[in-house]
């Protein structure tokens, strides 16, 4: 499969276009033989990365690339590390959109925009910021200039089980007992009724998907990117202003809505099959396409593999796509930018100030963003970068069945935000985290959990020296 | 009779024939998810192997990936040479210290046991650095190195191949190599003819045991390499925090680093008994 | 005595080695430790802050919750496996069918490395995939869910440990019954004496220096565990298997307080030297008393 794809992709880059052949080679003639490493978390589009283009680029330039897939925590220990260091292992990293702020912080990438104009010479006529979708707004600095450029970007959306939705006797059975027509959940109280009605542990059916592993991030992230925002707690309940996140600093992480949040959320585990105080993105996902629940919050990079594989999936044909739950006023907030609806995930390679090859990584970067190569990458990886991948015609086919993913997030993605603007994003999630873990398995209320919670990230900001008090 | 009849040969055979029942049930359910479709996985858990739906396809999948064979190497260059390289020194020091009037032993035995205790976390930071910029001659540096983790291995398997290793010298007749001496042999001749022949069998358990102990680790070998050398539980740690779910291919990884070591310990386990014998803190 | 320099050349390269590779890292952690060092801080760069490290650790929960985490399960995990491991050497010294077999399959776990220990106990774990969570409910109506009930992990965690380590112990108890003199406990024996009392005055002060070398290598290993506990539970739920070694992990990788980081792995490292040290006085002393 892969290979196939590498072959189609190779056919497609010479014959399709000669004369960025041409550029390739002659931008690289001095860089011919050089070896460029990066590191990457091993998903879907930096394994076609690393199996497809790397090897295309090397065809055209001559410039060999080495790639790290690794774990997610792995990779940041590694790039931060190799940064910090100024070691120069690595010529490009990936940056998940909520690092890039710690990153610009610390000043340890290279300026794109400023290092193509200055090599006119290196800048491929066919790469341009101008092509990207708004995403790689997230990579550029206060003056615009751009330091990664993206390569995966995805939206958590409201994945539910048409044919569960659909079947005219569960419809009649709701009716009856919740008085009103079952549809995808509007609000919270709808998204309950519907988790309570499909839970069936005897049918290995349960109502609600809940990313609430007890003792990784990913439970953090569920709640203060997707729950919260929904509810109308915005950027974790911080405010950058005061450097604070409890109420009675300016913050908002303890405040009512925020409590009132967290126990909706903990009891949704109710209705969540046994694994959802283990799952992480991966574990939802594989929950889902196990056909083990009804409806659930999932990463758009699953979204599209949970709809169509049949190798992988028990559901294909059978998943619907839509909008997430909501809060009154939340989705009016969004459409005026003041809030948001849900994550807006992805990421970026971009190249560390300590590479010594940064001429040869540019190039690669050059290489990944080019038109040419996004629609079968979107295909292999269901991410969008490109503003003209959503009209190709390969996209179209695979949108459609997907129930219109790709549709959803070229038209409501404005909707979407990624984390907040924080460089101190690791080290607040890590001090907060544990007490979302202690709320998931009942050890705090949600009241206690978010009360120490924001205590515990004042103390930490203050520690770090974001605190304006 | 109960008290006969429970000591009874049969009732030993039993008794041994259930715990490895129950030692071998977790391999064994790693051998089932690892032959498994992954469709089936989810649902009543079945014990039994079901042949007509068995497949390989997870082993083919990783024993085809050439960066698994790499791994695979790496670890067995890797773990054999650090194996062989403790066992060595480590005999060298144990003679030392059974044998020569050394200033402040206890101390130095004491220091050198310590270096097993530390918490491997925070380590990794200087070290880290040590490799990337301490030791760095030109643009080659320690960091993803073969060299590099057979050399950082030490510092958890030398301790270890010394303590054992000192009973075992220490069990060695001092007079046999005072007689050589007085023959007028030299240290190295009473070493490679004496001690070395008489602490074979012990010198295979420390090889061996700090064999598996340098094929396990983990934590060093996934911060200090990168592509070139990276080790089989780092490839390991990937297959299962990366692609998360994919349980099937972790568990033929899992089945493949269990291979190699299993084998060598079939192959050796009678005479790791013989061999061990510690004795360094007699009290 | 021979001449010293000729034993200091011998043990010269392993202090050598053992300098590099465990005594620099040391001493950088342990001038680390005295500062204010976390890379997305506003000020990056570390600053001196003396002990305030240490001042904020004797009052951090997190900390001294993980601490004691540890503590008991080191002492769960050393007891049960020194009592399990010690039976079943004595029941592999004697002669059973295929003895051979026997004692390579309860070997089998030490050749499993941590990390694929977590990856295997998980498999067996998971709801919905694991056998032990179905049965359990189906047999017991036990609802086990290890990321639910810190009980469950905390008890599944020590019998993986048991599963994993128990084989060291069984061989090197093993080792030290096939050296037992015979003579002294035929001679008890014969003098009438009771099995308990051949165990407690003739076997265990002989097994005495096997026992605390085994003992010594299951402290520290246990004392700083981190691979399979990551995998299997990666700590939780909540903080209820977050044992030290995983507490500085997240300390130091996720949260890049290096300063903060450095002195907690001291004093980790200063409490696993004292417990060792304890328990070596006392075990010297049990035998000086005896003499």
């Amino acid at each position: 499969m892969i290979k196939r794809l590498l072959a189609t992709t190779l056919v497609s880059l010479v014959i399709a276009q000669p004369a960025m052949a041409d550029f390739w080679s002659d931008a690289a003639a001095d860089l011919k033989g050089e070896t460029i490493r990066g590191v990457s978390e091993s998903t879907p589009p930096s394994n076609y990365v690393r199996d497809v283009l790397a090897p295309a680029f090397t065809e055209a330039t001559g410039i060999k690339v080495e790639f790290e897939t690794t774990s997610w925590d792995q990779m940041y220990d590694k790039a931060i590390k190799d940064m910090e260091a100024n070691s120069g292992i690595y010529d490009f990293v990936y940056i998940e959109q909520d690092i890039i702020y710690s990153y610009l912080a610390r000043d340890f990438l290279v300026d794109l925009s400023e290092a193509l104009a200055n090599k006119p010479e290196l800048k491929s006529a066919d790469f341009s910021f101008d092509d990207f979708t708004t995403f790689i707004d997230n990579f550029r600095n206060e003056n615009g200039d751009v330091f990664g450029v993206p390569m995966e970007a995805f939206i958590k959306v409201y994945l539910y089980r048409k044919d569960l939705f659909e079947n005219p006797k569960e419809q009649a059975a709701f009716k009856e007992k919740y008085g009103y027509d079952l549809a995808p959940a509007k609000n919270f109280e709808q998204y309950r009724d519907i988790a309570e009605f499909f839970t069936r542990p005897g049918d290995q059916l349960w109502g609600t998907t809940v990313q609430a592993a007890s003792g990784h991030p990913a439970s953090f992230y569920e709640f203060f990117e997707s729950i919260a925002p929904t509810y109308g707690v915005y950027n974790w309940g911080i405010n950058l202003d005061a450097g604070a996140a409890s109420v009675e600093n300016g913050g908002q992480m303890n405040s009512e809505l925020a409590k009132q949040a967290l126990a909706y959320w903990v009891s949704l585990l109710d209705f969540a099959p046994p694994e959802a105080t283990a799952s992480t993105w991966d574990e939802v996902a594989s929950t889902f396409a196990a056909g083990r629940a009804a409806q659930g919050w999932v990463y758009g990079e699953n979204a599209a593999w949970i709809a169509t594989n049949p190798e992988k999936s028990t559901v294909v044909g059978k998943v619907g796509v839509t909008l997430p739950p909501m809060n009154d006023g939340v989705m009016a907030d969004a459409e005026a930018g003041k809030g948001y609806i849900g994550y807006y995930d992805g990421g970026a390679f971009g190249i560390p100030y300590s590479s010594k090859r940064k001429d040869a990584a540019l190039l690669w970067l050059e290489y990944i963003g080019q038109p040419s190569v996004q629609a079968d990458w979107a295909l292999a990886g269901s991410r969008v970068v490109h503003q003209a991948t959503y009209d190709d015609p390969k996209v179209l086919a695979q949108d459609a069945k997907a129930d219109g993913y790709f549709t959803l997030m070229k038209e409501k993605g404005y909707l979407f935000k990624g984390a907040p603007e924080y460089p101190f994003h690791a080290q607040v999630r890590e001090a907060v985290a544990p007490f979302i873990y202690e709320a998931i398995i009942g050890q705090l209320s949600a009241d206690e959990a978010l009360d120490k919670a924001a205590a515990a990230a004042d103390a930490e900001l203050k520690q770090l020296g974001y605190s304006k008090k | 009779m109960t008290r006969s009849f429970i000591r009874s040969p049969l009732m030993t055979f039993v008794f041994w024939l259930v715990l490895s029942f129950m030692t071998l049930f977790p391999v064994w359910w790693m051998f089932l998810v690892s032959v498994r479709q992954r469709v089936d996985l989810f649902g009543t858990p079945s014990f039994l192997l079901d042949v007509s739906r068995m497949t390989w396809g997870n082993y083919q999948a990783v024993l085809s990936n050439p960066t698994f064979q790499k791994y695979m190497i790496n670890s067995l260059i890797v773990s054999t040479s650090n194996a062989v390289l403790v066992s060595v020194l480590g005999l060298l020091a144990a003679y030392a210290m059974s044998r020569y009037k050394l200033v402040g032993k206890d101390n130095i035995f004491f220091w050198v046991l310590t270096n097993r205790m530390a918490p491997p976390a925070v380590f990794l930071l200087p070290l880290f650095l040590m490799f990337t910029l301490w030791f760095r001659v030109g643009d080659w540096s320690l960091f993803d190195t073969r060299l590099g983790l057979v050399l950082l291995y030490c510092v958890f398997n030398l301790p270890f191949a010394f303590w054992l290793l000192q009973g075992i010298v220490d069990g060695i007749p001092r007079e046999l190599d005072e007689a050589a001496y007085v023959d007028g042999a030299s240290t190295f001749t009473v070493l490679t003819t004496i001690i070395f022949p008489l602490a074979k069998p012990g010198l295979a358990v420390t090889a061996i045991l700090t064999w598996v102990f340098a094929w396990n680790e983990y934590l060093f070998a996934s911060t200090l390499t990168s592509v070139d050398a990276r080790t089989i539980t780092t490839g390991l740690a990937e297959f299962v925090t990366v692609t998360g779910t994919n349980w099937g291919q972790l568990a033929a990884v899992a089945m493949l680093t269990l291979l190699p070591a299993a084998l060598v310990l079939a192959l050796v386990q009678r005479h790791i008994v013989a061999g061990l014998t510690f004795g360094a803190v007699k009290g | 005595m021979r001449n010293s320099t000729t034993g200091w050349l011998l043990i010269a390269p392993t202090l050598f080695i053992l300098f590099i590779t465990g005594l620099l890292p040391f001493l950088y952690v342990l001038v680390v430790s005295f500062f204010d060092w976390n890379t997305f801080a506003v000020n990056p760069d570390p600053h001196f802050s003396g002990v305030e490290n240490f001042r904020r650790l004797v009052f951090d929960e997190a900390f001294l919750y993980s601490i004691w985490l540890t503590l008991k399960f080191t002492f769960f995990v050393v007891t049960s496996q020194l009592v399990i491991g010690f039976g079943l050497a004595k029941l592999l010294s004697r002669n059973v069918p295929f003895k051979g077999v026997f004692r390579t399959i309860h070997t089998l776990p030490l050749m499993v490395a941590p990390i694929a220990v977590g990856a295997t106990w998980r498999l067996l774990t998971i709801p919905g995939l694991g056998p032990i969570p179905h049965f359990l409910q189906k047999w017991f109506d036990v609802s086990y869910i290890l990321s639910r009930f810190p009980d469950q992990a905390f008890i599944t965690v020590v019998l993986m440990d048991i599963w994993h380590w128990t084989p060291l112990v069984t061989l090197t108890l093993l080792a030290g019954l096939s050296n037992l003199p015979r003579e002294p406990i035929e001679q008890a024996r014969i003098d009438g004496a009771r099995e308990w009392q051949i165990f407690w005055d003739i076997i265990l002060p002989f097994m005495k220096p096997v026992l605390l070398t085994t003992v010594f290598i299951r402290l520290m290993d246990a004392l700083r565990t981190v691979d399979e506990v990551w995998m299997l539970t990666g700590g939780g739920p909540g903080a209820e298997t977050r044992f030290i070694g995983l507490h500085i992990w997240r300390v130091v990788f996720p949260k890049t307080d290096y300063g903060y980081g450095s002195a907690m792995s001291l004093l980790a490292l200063y409490m696993t030297i004292v417990i060792c040290w304890l328990l070596y006085v006392a075990m010297t002393g049990m035998k000086d008393n005896k003499q």
